[in-house]
């Protein structure tokens, strides 16, 4: 595709993102339902992916989401602890349950267990460690979509999205992509703008990385929470026009260095109400070193809109 | 131990059909009813037949939902539903304290319409075996194909084409028959196809038909099989339709703790 004058397509600016996020490196080994997504064998013996078939599948999947009309049928898998995190985070955007660490077997097909779900699609990080659930879908009618490598089996897998499933960057990179384009196609976000959500949300962090995180962030946190009340009682699809009061303005994107995940990333344009859903139900089950952000603004109810003004000052974040 | 499972072995042996439906009938009594009134699907198959939205077990089958509750089948097929135990076995263990005996029943259920199903259960009591042999029976219910062996006038009477079935060595043929030939094959199938609905049909059977066990789960594959051949009529392209639980996904969307408090508080209220 010829590029544009300045700008790149969407497919282009995407794929884009994916060369730096290495999802085009495959293994040294090719499983022969992955060679239609193969591109060309490297001098090191690495197999290079095709991303505009990457791309292509990943437009696909996230038809297959939305078909499904209530989100909650949706599961998203990942035992590795390299996806849990986008897996969490891809369910707290999209609607859908995510299940992060292991997959206790019968879950699908067990109907005494307490965890019993009969899911309607099934979103997996790798068909090889995550064999458990693929078997369980196959014996409970139930359609699986998986990032697939290119020595991953694909048995019993209906859509395979050819990726690289091995690194961090990679699969919140994917994750990440997947659901905007859902949100997308849902017509939560709109196509030509940016996602607010940053790409980095979606990648697992280190404990350690965590916890620094954690450290500078905990002495910070009441003073932070405060300038949130206003980022999260202002509807957001208003950001840049009606902005009744000029004061928090100005403050709110530059005076926190510290917290710039929270103010970008956190704050999902248009997706507000479905956002603030999704924090309710979100806080149990994150690992609470990677997630104090979004637990240090949990259940904050609409109805605090009106009163901020006035309760300003006394509000204390409910953690 | 040993005299007494002994004994058993050859009590048993000997009123097989006859002796084993005159006890088991009579064992049942009035306590279960109860249970039986409360059920409270736990799957989602078993909450749209519970609220009457799937009303054929066909609907069931040309989705290959899998069936986990057996009331599902008992809301379907309900009174037409017939059982029969076919055997109980004792099998036994050894354990330093002498032999461990279970019995393990045989059961085919069926309506004599199109459908059959059978169990296999063992446990410690007869009568637990025998129930959860009923149970598991309702669980594999089949749909069997039935069709003509010449003009088709009337309803299908026999086997639509030459199946057959096998189970450890024990293989069993069936071929359609003219009407009026009756079901010519031994004892054991005879029942389980008397169940399926068929009128008609020529059988022959190889291997090791003395068990029973092989020889009755040969019988139903073969039964198995007959919607699985692809015969002419059937060549036309299928026109999908939207799966159950894509149709009825706002319902089943509800939790299940609410419907069930529904309906509690009606039933409180009558």
């Amino acid at each position: 595709m010829a590029q544009k004058m300045g700008g790149l397509s969407q497919k282009e600016a995407d794929v884009q993102m994916m060369l730096a996020a290495d999802v085009h490196l495959g293994t040294k080994n090719c499983d022969f339902q992955m060679e239609r997504y193969v591109y060309k064998r490297r001098s090191d013996g690495i197999f290079i992916i095709n991303l505009g078939k990457t791309w292509e599948k990943l437009q696909l999947a996230a038809r297959v989401i939305v078909a499904i009309e209530n989100p909650q049928d949706i599961i998203v898998q990942s035992a590795r602890p390299y996806g849990q995190r986008a897996v969490l985070k891809f369910a707290q955007y999209t609607g859908a349950h995510a299940i992060a660490g292991r997959h206790t077997p019968g879950t699908f097909t067990n109907q005494m267990q307490t965890s019993f779900n009969e899911p309607r699609l099934l979103i997996l990080t790798d068909p090889r460690t995550d064999h458990q659930p693929i078997r369980e879908a196959a014996l409970g009618n139930i359609p699986t979509i998986a990032f697939c490598d290119t020595d991953s089996p694909m048995k019993h897998v209906d859509i395979g999205i050819p990726a690289n499933n091995k690194g961090k960057h990679s699969i919140g990179c994917l994750f990440w992509m997947l659901a905007r384009m859902v949100l997308q196609m849902r017509g939560t976000i709109l196509p030509g703008h940016k996602w607010d959500i940053m790409v980095d949300l979606f990648f697992y962090r280190e404990p350690e990385e965590a916890k620094e995180h954690e450290d500078e962030e905990a002495p910070v946190a009441e003073y932070t929470a405060d300038y949130t009340a206003p980022a999260l009682a202002l509807p957001g699809d208003q950001w840049g026009a009606d902005i009744p009061d000029a004061q928090w303005g100005a403050p709110e994107p530059s005076a926190i260095p510290a917290v710039p995940a929270l103010a970008a990333s956190d704050w999902p344009g248009t997706a507000v109400p479905i956002a603030a859903e999704g924090w309710d139900t979100a806080p149990a089950p994150l690992p609470p070193a990677a997630e104090w952000n979004a637990a240090s603004m949990p259940s904050i109810p609409a109805a605090q809109v009106p009163g901020w003004d006035s309760a300003q000052p006394g509000w204390t974040p409910e953690a | 131990m040993a005299e007494r499972g002994g004994g058993f072995g050859r009590g048993f042996g000997r009123g097989r059909g006859d002796r084993g439906r005159g006890d088991r009938r009579g064992g049942r009594r009035g306590p279960r009813r109860d249970e039986e009134e409360k059920w409270v699907p736990v799957t989602k198959l078993g909450r749209l037949v519970k609220e009457g939205k799937i009303r054929s077990l066909e609907q069931i089958y040309l989705f290959s939902l899998a069936v986990k509750e057996h009331q599902i089948v008992e809301a379907m097929l309900g009174p037409q539903l017939k059982d029969e135990v076919m055997k109980i076995m004792p099998v036994q263990k050894q354990t330093r304290a002498g032999q461990r005996t279970r019995f393990k029943a045989f059961v085919v259920v069926g309506d004599g319409n199109g459908h059959v199903g059978l169990g296999v259960k063992c446990s410690k009591e007869v009568a637990t075996a025998i129930r959860g042999a009923i149970i598991l029976a309702k669980l594999s219910v089949i749909p069997v194909r039935r069709g003509y062996w010449g003009n088709k006038i009337g309803k299908p009477h026999t086997v639509p084409v030459k199946v057959t079935g096998k189970c450890g060595s024990v293989t069993v043929r069936m071929v359609p028959a003219p009407r009026g030939a009756g079901i010519v094959a031994a004892r054991v199938p005879k029942k389980v196809l008397q169940f399926a609905g068929i009128e008609d049909v020529f059988t022959s059977s190889r291997g090791s038909t003395k068990t029973l066990g092989n020889f009755v789960k040969a019988t139903f594959e073969c039964l198995l099989k007959t919607y699985g051949f692809l015969t002419p009529d059937l060549w036309r392209e299928t026109r999908f339709s939207k799966s159950p639980f894509q149709e009825y996904t706002d319902l089943l969307a509800k939790p299940a703790k609410a419907l069930i408090l529904e309906d509690v508080d009606k039933e409180a209220l009558v």
